[in-house]
């Protein structure tokens, strides 16, 4: 009796040892285990900054691959003509080579697209920052009138009927690896495009192996990098101004992203009917013409510049900030606009361009990981 | 057998023990009793001489230009508060204001107690201005690449403390298209402010301890011992040198206002 005592006894505190102490048994799914696809670790390259992942999105082998072959599906335009990298071309640094671009129908839009690179960091997304997070700017393109056409309901239905004669890459298989289910979906779509687009980071610049001690510059980029980190303007008029670029009040070092990802007004208009900016989005007029700051990284693949391709060359684009640009009520204070602007000389625009041209990273456009797998 | 059993006998009240200890032990974050700290609210108003503005709107500054503040950010660092010991209790590293956005306030956890005066930084001090990386900290951290956007000049140069910005005009009824630009930082430009309550306050377990500020944006440009003008003074970039940049930091000092608790 003392004996089948004490084993319900120890059996009872077993039960209680083993249930009764949630907060010593801490879920081994907190953050919630989402998949049960191979997760992924993206290596943060030095001195970036950490990467903040949704957690509702986790990076993992099988989605980014398949965010790879969806960023490069045709079968996600109307007519089966166009991708997302249609109009982010590698060769041009993941951007938009001509002005404006053609969707299927021929409609063109009204701003440059916008370079894809390390986006894993940005705050905000398309020019007038209307896109809160990458999965939410993912969703536009493909159903925009004007880009690709195609309604998100029949986006799904054609890749939940792959594989077909013509598309042989079985959609649902490929979903039920990365997202255990083989029920495709809009927002699976952009969660595993979201997942690809966060693993192209551009980190390999010449800038990148100069500011890890691989490389050197060249005298001429050196002088364009003291030039871009050196306060423009005319000391004699602008207290502070040290006849440099001002480039990098915008195009933070910080985080090696050169952009802060904020939104301004940078002089090149002084009207904003035909295109607001931010203030389309926020309904505020102190955002009339105030745009998103791009990264430089790849500057000198990504012409055109601006957010409505306007200049063709970075001489375009330096010209234009020695002039200080036009006078608004909203343009930036940075701009020189009243007081005769950086007055660079032939020579120092030439470093500026030379520094510019440090930020190419080859590796990056021409990584196979990257490239369209169709 | 006999041995057998016997130290059966022997062993449960060993392992029940074991398992009593473990059980009521075991988890003392259930079990130990816990000093639940009290919260400090600070919320923080712009005004323009005592009447609540807001950023955008146009005013008229002591030389009567019609100034309209685009952008007012700042850090506060650290935020403390001096407990009946006379010693200063941080509640706050670091905070970055922003104008610009409506209900600026700050929370904190305070340890309990009696206090009587409260003191912050305005700017950043020396060991966390310069010479440290943005990307070392983590996103959602005021000094970190995207916490700072906008408010980080170089490794070398540190952050901005005070960002003031705006438009203005020379006279009354012209377009406001001239540029104000004060950014002012450099750890000589580090500023403290320090308020002495009229009476003791208890901050108590669970409780929330609030307080208001003003910060006067028109005292920013003119206060009893100096005053700036921006037609002939429109720009201060003062990690460069300059001096303009420190003598708003020192109007600013002034700006504050604790209101009545």
């Amino acid at each position: 009796m003392g004996i089948w005592y004490s084993h319900i006894t120890l059996g009872l505190l077993l039960v209680i040892c083993l249930t009764g102490c949630e907060r010593c048994n801490p879920d081994p799914c907190d953050p919630p285990c989402e998949t049960l696809a191979t997760p992924y670790t993206l290596e943060i390259p030095p001195f970036f900054p950490p990467m903040d992942i949704p957690s509702d999105n986790p990076l993992t082998e099988e989605g980014i691959e398949l965010g790879r072959l969806l960023f490069w599906e045709k079968s996600l335009s109307a007519d089966g003509s166009m991708s997302c990298g249609s109009c982010h071309m590698p060769s041009a640094g993941f951007a938009e080579p001509n002005v404006y671009s053609t969707g299927i129908t021929g409609a063109q839009g009204t701003r440059n697209a916008m370079a894809i690179v390390n986006l894993g960091w940005a705050s905000s997304y398309f020019w007038d920052g209307r896109g809160t997070s990458l999965e939410e700017q993912i969703l536009e393109p493909v159903s925009h009138p004007d880009e690709m056409a195609l309604p998100w309901d029949e986006a799904v239905q054609r890749l939940q009927e792959m594989p077909t004669a013509e598309n042989n890459i079985d959609y649902p298989s490929r979903f039920e690896h990365a997202f255990e289910t083989s029920v495709v979906s809009a927002e699976l779509v952009t969660k595993a495009i979201a997942q690809f687009l966060r693993t192209m980071i551009s980190a390999d610049s010449k800038f990148d192996q100069w500011r890890r001690g691989e490389t050197s510059l060249t005298d001429m980029e050196f002088a364009g990098y003291e030039m871009f980190i050196r306060e423009g303007g005319d000391p004699e008029i602008t207290p502070g101004g040290q006849f440099g670029g001002d480039c990098f009040h915008c195009h933070s070092e910080a985080g090696l992203q050169f952009s802060d990802y904020l939104f301004r007004n940078n002089g090149l208009d002084s009207a904003f009917t035909s295109d607001p900016g931010l203030a389309g989005v926020t309904g505020n007029t102190l955002d009339s013409g105030r745009f998103k700051t791009p990264t430089l990284r790849n500057v000198a693949l990504t012409a055109p510049y601006m957010h409505d391709g306007r200049f063709q060359t970075l001489e375009d684009v330096i010209d234009h900030y020695d002039s200080g640009g036009l006078p608004s009520s909203t343009v930036d204070p940075f701009m020189k606009y009243n007081s005769g602007g950086l007055m660079l000389s032939d020579v120092q625009k030439e470093r500026l361009i030379a520094f510019m041209h440090t930020l190419t990273d080859t590796a990056f456009i021409s990584d196979p990981r990257f490239q369209d797998p169709h | 057998m006999k041995n057998k059993r016997n130290f059966l006998h022997m062993r449960y009240p060993v392992l029940l023990l074991a398992l009593s200890l473990f059980v009521f032990t075991g988890c003392d974050e259930k079990n130990d009793e816990e000093v639940i700290p009290g919260s400090v609210l600070m919320e923080f108003n712009l005004t323009w001489n005592g009447d609540a503005c807001a950023i955008g709107d146009v005013q008229n500054d002591h030389l009567d230009h019609p100034l309209r503040i685009d952008n007012l950010q700042m850090y506060l660092a650290p935020v403390e508060m001096r407990n009946d010991r006379g010693e200063w209790v941080e509640i706050k590293d670091v905070a970055l204001l922003d104008f610009g956005v409506h209900g600026q306030k700050i929370t904190a956890a305070a340890e309990i107690g009696i206090y009587d005066g409260l003191r912050f930084g305005m700017g950043l001090p020396p060991e966390i201005n310069t010479d440290i990386d943005p990307a070392s900290y983590a996103n959602d951290h005021p000094l970190s690449v995207p916490g700072s956007a906008g408010m980080f000049w170089t490794w070398a140069s540190g952050y901005v403390f005070v960002k003031y910005e705006g438009k203005f005009a020379e006279t009354t009824g012209s377009q406001l298209l001239e540029p104000l630009s004060y950014h002012c930082g450099t750890d000589e430009s580090y500023r403290s402010v320090t308020f002495n309550f009229e009476e003791a306050i208890a901050v108590e377990s669970q409780e929330v301890q609030a307080f208001s500020l003003s910060f006067n944006a028109a005292a920013a440009l003119t206060g009893p011992d100096d005053s700036v003008d921006i037609v002939q003074d429109p720009v201060t970039h003062n990690a460069q040198g300059t001096i303009l940049g420190a003598r708003l930091m020192d109007l600013m000092d002034d700006a504050w206002t604790l209101n009545p608790l």
